[in-house]
């Protein structure tokens, strides 16, 4: 006791003897906080930027700066290969958060409303997926996929949309299930209950209870799903059958022939696309009632 | 009145059970394949792995010299990238959530999740466009006289340093905001008016507080960080700086597929033993702090 009194008389002297000068510092430290929380917004934004203003560079590569105008943007129209990318990348991102969505939705479910041992078990599964690194579950992935497709002779894993779906769900499924969990088992069973107690029959009370209550958490989670998918490129390049390249993939190979402007015209607008997609997640959940920390929690996925 | 309605809900076999399926059989079962190929060799040129005898060998290949550097090197530049993203995100995630006005908090962190949402490896080819020896922030330096010759940052350790604390220094911020932000202000008021100043309220009340949030963003950040592939190859060039991109080698070019998962499964066994390291080193930083704060409980006992 008495050291602790020590310790807050010390405290209390230098409190008092320091106030006016502390007043001072205290306008430079947050000064300096929030000069170098600006300067890492722009270092954040930076190559964002970069890539904006260079998807209006008429030039043959995109590195060099030649001159202002759209060429870039005409030229999605003009070449096939860039607008099949991007359309595969855009049917793999709908069927796989589809497919994560509604997986990961009822394994969320069943976590929050079913707790028991094998809750255990299945966060540890899921944590595993989260946490292995893309490139292992990349070549982990081929072998087994081609495993399927020509050892035991099973065509539908030969098909470059389900290769790249199946590759894209893994983690996303992950995702969905933390986040439709966290939702749920913020809210009471009580009505759950009162709807079996009222001899709804156990479907009709997950229509019409459980998954409207867990609805926002289970649209963020598809529309997060979609934009993991978009992005997915480790998993995505090892798993790809020459024919349906994804946009990612598309861009990785250019990478080693040469990077032309059109690519970053195309990031410019699936950038669009993705914020469009962003904005729509954090008005579900604003509508949900969610806090700015509470949707900042639910896109981080934790 | 539990009984009677319990037989009115789904089971929970049911409803985890194609999430179980769909990750045993395309999660589970593939890395199991990986591991069962590291203990097998390649056949000859054409094979890529045979299993017919098993060994440790592909283990000891993969931590030759030459393999060994690339490991040293990747660890080297987890845990110094990872160390980078808390000291420059540390202070961003701390004024977004205790200094800056509460009606722009929302959409600071919107433009945090920015970055984070756009192609990964779209934006690590912004910063291939920026550092590159004709890019404009070489002829900037230049003309402004702090760069003589054309500036020589791409493909090199530095430019992948860049490249991955620009990477994950999101996954840094919004953790730790969210732990700053639950410290809450009440708690640090009590702290200055109980007579601490400044300092001792972050270091003793905040930061402990604050605790799981960062230990939520250093392993966040370090464990993709040590699987990167994407950012190494764009900026660190074709020389193979990152494990990652020896796994994706032995696959891909080399056709090795048993030395490739050797290689995974050691990628898999550095980010665990040195998440554990770091954990214990924790564990005993804190010894001292924790066993103090018993003594005083004890003493008022």
């Amino acid at each position: 006791m008495t050291e602790l009194h020590a310790t807050r008389a010390i405290a209390v002297a230098e409190g008092s003897r320091s106030r006016s000068r502390f007043r001072t510092r205290r306008s430079a430290a947050d000064i300096g906080l929030t000069v170098w929380s600006i300067a890492v917004f722009l270092f954040l934004f930076a190559p964002i930027i970069v890539i904006i203003a260079y998807s209006f560079n008429v030039g043959r590569l995109l590195v060099s700066w030649d001159h202002f105008g759209f060429d870039s943007f005409a030229a999605i129209v003009t070449k096939p290969a860039i607008r099949d990318a991007v359309l595969v990348s855009i049917r793999t991102g709908a069927v796989a958060a589809l497919l994560a969505t509604a997986l990961g939705t009822l394994a969320g479910i069943a976590m929050a409303r079913r707790p028991g041992k094998w809750v255990f078990w299945f966060i540890g599964l899921l944590l595993l997926v989260s946490v292995t690194p893309e490139i292992v579950d990349a070549v982990a992935l081929l072998p087994w996929l081609v495993f399927l497709g020509q050892d035991l002779g099973l065509g539908i894993f030969s098909d470059g949309i389900v290769r790249l779906v199946i590759g894209h769900s893994l983690f996303s499924t992950a995702i969905v299930a933390y986040i439709v969990r966290a939702r749920l088992v913020g809210l009471d069973a009580q009505l759950e209950e009162a709807s079996a107690d009222l001899y709804a029959p156990p479907l009709r009370t997950f229509w019409r209870v459980t998954l409207p209550l867990a609805l926002p958490a289970v649209l963020a989670g598809g529309l997060l799903s979609f934009t993991l998918s978009l992005d997915n490129t480790i998993v995505a390049a090892f798993v790809q059958v020459s024919g349906t390249t994804p946009w990612p993939v598309y861009v990785l190979s250019a990478l080693r022939s040469g990077l032309r402007p059109e690519i970053a015209a195309v990031s410019t607008i699936m950038l669009l696309l993705t914020l469009f997609a962003l904005a729509m997640v954090a008005v579900v959940l604003r509508r949900a009632g969610d806090s700015a920390t509470q949707i900042a929690r639910t896109m981080a996925g934790s | 009145m539990a009984s009677p309605s319990a037989p009115r809900r789904l089971p929970a076999p049911l409803l985890a059970f194609p999430a179980w399926a769909w990750l045993l059989f395309f999660f589970v079962a593939p890395v199991g394949m990986v591991l069962w190929f590291s203990f097998g060799y390649k056949p000859g040129i054409f094979g890529t792995h045979a299993n017919d005898v098993l060994s440790f060998d592909r283990y000891i290949e993969a931590l030759s010299p030459t393999f060994f550097a690339t490991f040293v090197n990747t660890l080297w530049v987890g845990l110094a990238g990872t160390a980078l993203c808390l000291v420059i995100g540390g202070p961003v995630a701390y004024w977004m959530a205790v200094k800056a006005p509460m009606n722009r908090r929302g959409l600071l962190l919107a433009l945090v999740m920015v970055p984070f949402w756009t192609n990964f490896l779209v934006r690590t080819i912004g910063w291939q466009v920026i550092l590159a020896p004709e890019g404009w922030l070489s002829t900037l330096l230049q003309a402004v006289g702090l760069q003589e010759g054309p500036l020589e940052l791409l493909y090199t350790r530095t430019a992948v340093l860049i490249g991955v604390v620009y990477n994950y220094l999101p996954l840094m911020i919004l953790p730790l905001f969210v732990a700053f932000d639950r410290v809450g202000g009440s708690l640090r008021e009590a702290s200055k008016d109980l007579g601490a100043n400044r300092i001792r309220t972050f270091t003793q009340v905040t930061v402990p507080l604050a605790q799981p949030g960062i230990v939520a963003g250093v392993l966040l950040v370090f464990i993709p960080l040590m699987g990167d592939y994407i950012t190494a190859t764009v900026l660190g060039g074709a020389k193979g700086n990152m494990i990652g991109q020896l796994v994706a080698s032995q696959f891909q070019t080399a056709q090795n597929w048993a030395l490739g998962s050797a290689m995974a499964v050691l990628l898999i066994l550095v980010i665990a033993l040195t998440v554990a390291a770091g954990a214990l080193l924790l564990w005993l930083l804190t010894w001292p702090a924790r066993s103090r704060r018993r003594l005083v409980l004890g003493d008022a006992s």
